[in-house]
């Protein structure tokens, strides 16, 4: 370093008024990435596309028979016309309730945002909203309503209807786990072993999703089950290793000798309490702390 | 601590590190961060930023880039409610609204302990990992006066050598002006001086008012009792009232007074911040304002040396089987020098260097000691933007910000920052005393973070293992 004297510290002061706030666009610049949507999959353009078809031309054809039975009867027409609106209308609403489901599990979602976010008022109101048709929240509904910031309302869900969902669920879960055993148990033949706890299980997740407060179709239990999948990434933690032990224990080939069939079946309904687990994950308005 | 071990202490640390030690290996760990700092080194708003980013990027936001959370795998992070500590509670949010309240004030002198566990939701490294619970890191802050911190080196010392070092110190340089009346007061004490009650709070009150002279005007940091200057909750008590007595006057009834009261003040600052702060923590933050020390002029940067050579002489370093089961000892270490926003760009790896000059036997000594240590120049909240002043027709590198006094914009030009301990030449410029300047805008509940500068470098180096 040189012995001059080195360039002195200095305030420059400014004339021209500026904000009042230096601004480093900071919250722009530290926003989560959002990975974009694909849009429709390809599968569900397919399935759009054969349900338009087949709606449709059905739609049509049948608005062809109705205006001819009109010109062969008047009586003829009407009756052919109620027939037809009986049977799209019923379709109708199926379709009706396939979406609310869908839209309870978007309502869902939602309300995990508004929680991520930080967003009080629509948290709260997606909270609500979700709240309203479930039996098992009602005596939570008014200090829901009155819950000061977000830390009280997620206090107040995992304590009340959260906490008698999830007990709820894993009841069902351990119902499902013994009858799937038990049917296992009985059936004549491995296929058959596969095609109940199958069944069992979809029913396992339409059950824990009515507990919820959704009544899934095919549509909704489909996206059920996917969400489920992800979401046993985070169940599964303890399950995964319980699954492993039970498997370890029954298909030890002296056990295996001594429970023969019966140890598939264990596997299998250990399964589904996983399974009951991650549907309730999945439906839980606010993500588990810890599994 | 290089202090005398209590054996049931010891064994107390031993049982208690023994119960952490298995939560660690069920994926539930503490790490104790201690964020040491000299008065006014910004350690209250560093926890602020540290908190506010941290819950940010618990809520996904990349608030640090710079530590390793990417893709989601710091899952949550957010302040433990409240127990039945004793302690108050270190309160980031209401630090935060009053940065981001309109007018803005920066934290004021912190005057007590305060404490905050933050928990933190990890997801495992690696593909097995994802098969196994999510890790639970709890860390642990404390917010103290930095005065306080001063009390460390008088642990090792008694009554006479802490009086004799002082008054050595008292008597040169720019603290002899000051100092002169309370000089005066000690050095005319007969060697007989009764245990007068009005002689002892006199003395007092005069060493008392050169301490604050020292902190106020000439920019010291280097002074003794930490709470004649920041008497904390308890206020002012009769165990504050001593002071350094020359030797002639020692063995005088005063003196006895004066060394009982010394004794009494180091046992209680023991139990009220020692025990507390510094019992048991594991990583260490160490905050210098650099360029206020350089600005301040050369007994005050020296001055400030010593002190942190002082306080670093007293803390134990390493991570031996016996620091592991007594916790004693301070795994990772990182030096910091604040406000880096005050300085362009270009200036800030030599802000970094000076530091590591001025710290450089404290550095060297946790080194040896086994400690991880880095150097760092942050910003916990980046006030300024880069600029470009012009001097002398050349333009030189700068930073702009808000002035908080005025709200005006300003162009601040800090000078030559030196990469090492700077020649006499250097102390020939002008005092200079930088400005304060307004934070930025900031979103009051803090949910988006906070601006800052090198945050997540720090914590890279102090915390990546951890996390």
């Amino acid at each position: 370093m040189s012995e001059t004297v080195p360039r002195p510290p200095r305030i420059i002061l400014e004339e021209e008024a500026g904000p009042a706030r230096l601004d480093h666009a900071w919250e722009a610049g530290t926003e989560p990435l959002a990975i974009p949507s694909v849009g429709f999959s390809t599968l569900s353009l397919l399935a759009i596309g054969v349900s338009a078809l087949i709606l449709g031309f059905s739609a049509l054809a049948a608005g062809n028979y109705v205006a001819e039975q009109f010109t062969r009867a008047a009586w003829l027409g009407w009756l052919t016309l109620a027939v037809s609106l009986g049977g799209f209308g019923v379709i109708g609403w199926a379709a009706v309730r396939e979406f609310r489901a869908l839209f309870r599990l978007r309502q869902v979602d939602a309300a995990r945002e508004a929680f991520a976010r930080g967003d009080l008022r629509s948290a709260k109101a997606h909270v609500l909203a979700w709240a309203e048709p479930i039996p098992l929240a009602a005596a939570a509904l008014p200090a829901l309503r009155e819950a000061p910031d977000l830390p009280a309302l997620r206090a107040l869900l995992e304590a009340g209807p959260l906490e008698a969902l999830d007990a709820d669920a894993r009841a069902l879960g351990r119902v499902a786990a013994l009858q799937g055993f038990a049917a296992t148990a009985i059936s004549p033949s491995p296929s058959l072993d596969a095609l109940v706890v199958g069944w069992r299980g979809l029913r396992l997740v339409r059950q824990v999703a009515a507990l919820h407060g959704m009544r899934p179709g095919i549509v909704a239990t489909a996206s059920l089950l996917r969400r489920a999948a992800f979401d046993a990434a985070t169940v599964a933690a303890t399950e995964v290793a319980t699954d492993t032990a039970v498997r370890a224990i029954v298909t030890n080939p002296l056990i295996g000798h001594v429970v023969g069939e019966a140890a598939t079946g264990a596997v299998a309904a250990r399964r589904l309490i996983t399974l009951a687990r991650a549907t309730a994950a999945a439906c839980r308005i606010v993500p588990r702390d810890r599994m | 601590m290089a202090l005398l071990p209590d054996p049931v202490r010891l064994l107390n640390e031993a049982a208690s590190r023994s119960a952490e030690a298995a939560l660690a290996l069920a994926g539930r760990e503490r790490v104790r961060l201690a964020v040491t700092g000299l008065s006014r080194a910004g350690k209250t708003v560093f926890l602020t930023s540290l908190v506010a980013n941290l819950v940010a990027a618990g809520a996904g936001r990349r608030t640090l880039p710079g530590l390793d959370l990417g893709e989601g795998r710091l899952r949550r992070a957010r302040a433990i409610p409240p127990g039945v500590e004793a302690t108050p509670r270190f309160d980031a949010e209401a630090h935060l609204a009053a940065l981001a309240a309109d007018p803005p004030e920066w934290p004021a002198r912190t005057e007590d302990l305060s404490t905050l566990s933050l928990s933190l939701t990890l997801r495992r490294h690696g593909l097995y990992g994802q098969f196994l619970p999510d890790r639970e890191v709890t860390l642990d802050l404390l917010d103290y006066p930095g005065e306080w911190l001063l009390d460390l080196p008088m642990f090792l010392q008694d009554f006479a050598a802490w009086s004799d070092e002082t008054l050595a110190r008292l008597s040169t340089g720019i603290r002899a002006a000051p100092a002169a009346e309370f000089l005066a007061f000690a050095r005319a004490l007969p060697a007989n001086a009764p245990a007068e009650d009005s002689l002892a709070r006199r003395g007092h009150a005069l060493y008392r008012r050169f301490l604050l002279a020292a902190r106020d005007e000439l920019g010291l940091r280097f002074l003794q009792p930490g709470r004649f200057l920041n008497p904390g909750p308890a206020g002012d008590a009769p165990l504050l009232w001593f002071f350094p007595l020359p030797e002639a006057a020692r063995g005088s009834p005063l003196g006895e007074l004066l060394e009982r009261r010394h004794a009494a003040y180091l046992r209680d600052q023991r139990d009220r911040f020692l025990d507390p702060v510094f019992r048991r923590f594991d990583r260490q933050v160490v905050l210098v304002d650099v360029l206020g020390a350089l600005h301040a002029g050369r007994e005050a940067f020296d001055d400030t040396a010593e002190a942190l050579a002082a306080i670093s002489g007293t803390l134990r370093y390493g991570r031996g089987w016996l620091d592991l089961l007594t916790g004693g000892g301070i795994g990772r270490v990182a030096f910091a020098a604040t406000k880096a926003d005050h300085v362009p760009e270009v200036s800030r790896d030599s802000l970094s260097s000076l530091l590591s000059d001025l710290v450089d036997a404290p550095r060297r000594r946790a080194e040896i000691a086994g400690a991880a240590v880095s150097v760092h120049a942050v910003a916990a909240i980046r006030c300024t933007q880069e600029a470009t002043a012009t001097h002398d027709g050349r333009p030189s590198p700068a930073v702009r910000g808000v002035l908080l006094e005025n709200g005006r914009w300003a162009t601040v030009d800090p000078g030559l920052v030196p990469a090492r301990r700077p020649p006499e030449s250097f102390w020939h410029a002008p005092y200079f005393q930088m400005p304060v300047f307004r934070p930025p805008g900031l979103d009051a509940d803090g949910r988006g973070g906070v601006p800052h500068l090198g945050l997540d470098a720090l914590l890279a180096g102090l915390l990546g293992d951890a996390l």
